[in-house]
């Protein structure tokens, strides 16, 4: 039950791009077509869930039994960096079509702000193994929801009649404002 | 130089460096920060039971801390509980007093939340929500009065309901009454156990 | 691109490269920290901090860094700035420190610092690097101030914890939620935008 009410308040209540404000440099860069959005989604979804994994462990096996708390950024964010880079490889590796369709969104992660704001909020909120798991994986969905969301209402946009100086970020953003506030009725619905 | 001694060098200088400099930045701090965590538990206790002057924490689990405090004749005065549920948007921290039999709540205080600015938020304000919460009877669960009313009119064991914010009322009033429970059942269990006044 | 005059790489970040409004670096904590004013102000300086003393280290170093491994090496240089910014003001500002929670240690992604060591301090001397890194931190307190004040005025009627608006005012609440956050920055966009276009044309 705690674990379900982590898991859907990680996607719909705390998401992480509408509540958060975290990732949201590939929200606007990455979602002037579905399938990129799609893409960009899986594959963030992919690295939070092993990021959430690898930054527990470090974090509860080495950084908090030998006091060493204030490396936690430090570390982290190197696990990242090279994370990513190692996933990229596997990847290219292991299955060219899925390389195909993530490939060139990886290296664009590991400056992604949701990844490391994964692994500091998951020690943050000083959650168990499993709930960091599935934070990560929720986290992960949340943000390709909103994503992808964001890429079906920009699809559509291209062929409106936008104010000039609105076009482009401009008007991403207000449409992001308004998910934000349609995202902000599912709050309360976890109790 | 070959190119890969180069770069393994460098590496190895930075991080050493950084790591020299962190670990003197982090001890330095560690202590102040250490003290200012402590401080605010410290504070809350002095909060939520008045008049205490020394508190020893008896049991700790996730979200879920209990301190016995002692007057200052080393009497024991009661529990202040640690404890946190989830409100409307987060989390909700919070901690209250209660006497030794565990039959009155002296007073709340929230020490961490996320509500919704002017709405869920009023938790926090005295005057909105927390003064209904002082010197409750707790020896039944306590209960929402919803629309709230005067306080004269509120029952021993009723508290006000913030009008437009039901769900982080309601969200205070079921951990209040969980952490009421477990705290019953783990003294009924004897894994609390209240060594009777002998502070002094 | 190196001729140009000092004052120039100064004023930059200000308004032609404003690192927010124009190359839209760093939104996570613009939009994040913005609900209070007091909030943005503490942000800037911890970015500022990081920002100039990062620039500086890295346009100490750079003709030591072989190519492959600078972004490893920047990474750990800002890594270790954030930190100390971090444990200080959990150290001396506790409540600042709560408030701000995870967004402190997250300027360590923040891309207008590794982006400026990338594109500006591994190829600028280093007083020319840090005439830019306070530019652009200017360039970024100045976007947070305007920011964070707009939302606090109309979400709660207060700058800085001042009353400004009368007890007529039934605060808008929803520019200090993250909704807020987006329709504010979009909306500014767009005036920056058309502000440009006016002094484009009258010139």
């Amino acid at each position: 039950m705690e674990l379900l009410a982590i898991f859907i308040s990680a996607i719909l209540i705390n998401n992480f791009v509408l509540h958060y404000f975290l990732g949201i440099c590939p929200f606007l860069g990455v979602s002037k077509k579905i399938d990129s959005a799609v893409s960009m989604g899986l594959a963030v979804t992919f690295v939070m869930t092993i990021t959430a994994i690898v930054s527990w462990i470090i974090n509860h096996w080495i950084l908090l039994p030998f006091n060493l708390e204030y490396l936690q950024i430090v570390s982290f964010i190197l696990i990242i960096a090279s994370l990513v880079q190692l996933v990229e490889m596997f990847i290219r590796k292991s299955s060219p079509p899925l390389y195909q369709a993530l490939g060139i969104y990886l290296p664009l992660i590991t400056t992604n702000c949701a990844i490391m704001g994964l692994a500091l909020l998951a020690a943050l909120k000083n959650y168990n193994f499993v709930e960091t798991v599935i934070f990560g994986v929720g986290s992960g969905v949340g943000f390709t929801l909103a994503i992808v969301l964001m890429a079906g209402i920009r699809e559509q946009l291209d062929l409106a009649d936008v104010p000039e100086p609105l076009k482009g970020a401009g008007i991403a953003l207000i449409v992001a404002g308004i998910m934000a506030l349609g995202f902000f009725g599912f709050s309360g619905m976890i109790k | 130089m070959s190119l890969s001694s180069r770069m393994v060098i460098v590496l190895t200088a930075v991080g050493i460096i950084s790591g020299g400099l962190l670990s003197t930045v982090g001890i330095l701090t560690r202590a102040r920060i250490e003290a200012n965590r402590l401080r605010e538990i410290e504070e809350a206790i002095i909060t939520v039971v008045p008049g205490a002057k020394t508190n020893t924490k008896i049991y700790e689990e996730k979200d879920f801390t209990v301190y016995t405090t002692r007057n200052d004749q080393g009497q024991i005065q009661g529990f202040a509980i640690y404890t946190a549920g989830t409100g409307f948007q987060d989390k909700i921290v919070l901690m209250f007093g209660t006497d030794a039999e565990i039959n009155k709540i002296f007073r709340l205080t929230i020490l961490d939340q996320k509500e919704t600015p002017g709405l869920g938020a009023k938790i926090t304000d005295k005057e909105a929500f927390l003064k209904y919460w002082e010197n409750k009877d707790c020896s039944h669960p306590l209960m929402l009065k919803k629309p709230p009313v005067a306080q004269e009119e509120l029952g021993a064991s009723e508290v006000n309901a913030i009008t437009g914010a039901t769900i982080s009322s309601e969200a205070v009033l079921a951990t209040v009454n969980a952490s009421l429970a477990k705290l019953r059942s783990l003294i009924q269990a004897g894994t609390i156990q209240i060594e009777e006044n002998n502070g002094q | 691109m190196a001729s140009k005059p000092l004052s120039q790489e100064f004023t930059k970040g200000l308004w032609g490269e404003n690192p927010i409004f124009r190359q839209l670096l760093g939104m996570c904590p613009t939009l994040a920290v913005t609900n209070a004013v007091i909030n943005g102000i503490a942000m800037s300086l911890a970015t500022s901090f990081v920002l100039i003393f990062s620039s500086l280290v890295v346009a100490s170093i750079k003709k030591l860094i072989p190519s492959q491994v600078r972004i490893a090496s920047y990474i750990v240089v800002i890594a270790s700035f954030v930190t100390m910014a971090d444990r200080f003001l959990a150290a001396f500002f506790p409540p600042i420190s709560k408030n701000l929670g995870p967004y402190i240690p997250l300027i360590v992604v923040n891309c207008i610092i590794l982006g400026r060591q990338e594109a500006f301090s591994s190829k600028n001397s280093v007083g020319r690097s840090l005439i830019d890194a306070f530019g652009m931190s200017l360039g970024f307190t100045l976007a947070l101030l305007v920011l964070s004040s707009i939302r606090e005025i109309l979400g709660t009627g207060t700058w800085l914890g001042h009353q400004v608006l009368g007890s007529w005012f039934e605060p808008w609440i929803i520019m200090i939620l993250p909704p807020g956050a987006f329709l504010t920055l979009g909306i500014l966009l767009g005036i920056i935008i058309l502000i440009d276009q006016k002094l484009q044309r009258s010139k």
